[in-house]
């Protein structure tokens, strides 16, 4: 039963729907070479990318804008960030690389995310005391 | 989630390179590979190479990364067909996958009835992804005549698999159905186009002993190793038993 004096006020909220918060997206890769002695720098590697890219994209997709955020040289693995437009092009360029100055070599992706603190950990390595 | 396989690593007569390719394959994350032997109709006096037992590869096979179940190896056949027999292969041969050659500009394009009639009595197509690898007009070729078999097809019943000579030409899962992408299949037709298609597959191929998945035939072994076990125990111990 409801008091006349009282007035029932309506709820009010407010909700907030993020669909996709990042604009980029961002990927683990390393580099596994035939030879396995031979090192690269990091403009190298990315005008390898560009070069695959070209390869199956020909000069539009070769000249989509993607960064090298991080290359460390010892194992060859590093973060490349790309726009959310240019993922299946870029991942797909990195899958269908099969050289690299005349030697076999491969791209592999460990992860790939929206967001850049996900690939600071790997449920699969972690080590439980 | 069905797990990933890959069903088509070309057997090679070098024992070390296979055995790279298969560990290569496990720790990419895939739980069943096919080693395929390809026999070809055309050349006279062939012989078809006896299919290896798979335990003579491996002593322990390698554990597939992520799970803790090592990795399964499976044998395979191929035929090589002449053209004209596209039509009766779709619809009469008792076979389980198609294998779309990707080596050549195919001259005739895929009709739609064959191809429908495939998918009725559960017949997958394949598409080998390496030739993309190694060279751009195998690329182009690859990338074509993917995208017209889709077209028939409308993704269904499709599966994409390397044939991998050596071990730096495979991919990983994850990356295959990027690839499903490019070729036309949708988001999730290529997620199964590894996994749930492969395992359609393998129980096609296996069920097409059993009439129609009744029957069951097992190797029967156990008597004999109960009696074997038997021999081997100790005298001590058997003594101890009798006395109890």
């Amino acid at each position: 039963m409801r008091r006349a004096d009282i007035k029932d006020e309506p709820a009010t909220y407010e909700r907030l729907v993020y669909k996709n918060t990042s604009v980029y997206h961002y990927m683990r890769i390393s580099l596994v070479l035939e030879n396995e002695s031979a090192t690269l720098s990091a403009a190298q590697l990315k005008q390898l990318i560009v070069s695959g890219l070209r390869d199956l994209y020909g000069e539009v997709g070769g000249a989509f804008p993607f960064d090298l955020l991080k290359f460390d040289e010892s194992t060859l693995t590093g973060v490349l960030r790309v726009y959310n437009s240019g993922l299946v092009k870029l991942w797909s360029a990195l899958t269908l690389l099969g050289s690299y100055q005349e030697e076999l070599c491969f791209f592999r992706v460990t992860q790939v995310s929206p967001f850049l603190l996900t690939l600071s950990g790997n449920s699969r390595e972690l080590e439980l005391d | 989630m069905a797990v990933f396989m890959d069903l088509n690593i070309t057997y090679t007569t070098d024992k070390k390179r296979l055995q790279s390719v298969i560990e290569t394959a496990a720790h990419l994350g895939y739980s069943t590979v096919a080693i395929n032997y390809v026999v070809d109709l055309q050349q006279k006096k062939q012989e078809i190479g006896k299919p290896k037992c798979v335990l003579e590869l491996f002593d322990t096979f390698p554990m597939v990364q992520g799970k803790s179940r090592p990795i399964k190896v499976l044998n395979r056949l191929t035929v090589v067909a002449s053209d004209p027999s596209h039509f009766a292969a779709c619809m009469t041969f008792d076979v389980d996958i198609i294998c779309v050659a990707v080596t050549e500009k195919q001259p005739f394009f895929f009709k739609r009835s064959p191809v429908n009639g495939a998918i009725e009595r559960g017949v997958f197509f394949e598409i080998s992804y390496t030739p993309a690898i190694r060279d751009s007009t195998m690329r182009r070729y690859t990338i074509a005549n993917a995208i017209s078999l889709m077209e028939t097809c409308k993704g269904k019943n499709v599966i994409v698999t390397s044939g991998a000579e050596k071990p730096l030409e495979l991919r990983g899962p994850y990356d295959i159905a990027n690839l499903g992408l490019l070729f036309g299949l949708s988001e999730g037709d290529g997620k199964a186009a590894i996994s749930t298609n492969c395992r359609a597959v393998h129980l096609h191929g296996e069920t097409r002993k059993t009439a129609l998945g009744i029957v069951h035939t097992m190797k029967k072994d156990q008597p004999l190793t109960v009696r074997q076990e038997e021999e081997h125990v100790p005298p001590s111990k058997r003594a101890k038993i009798e006395t109890v």
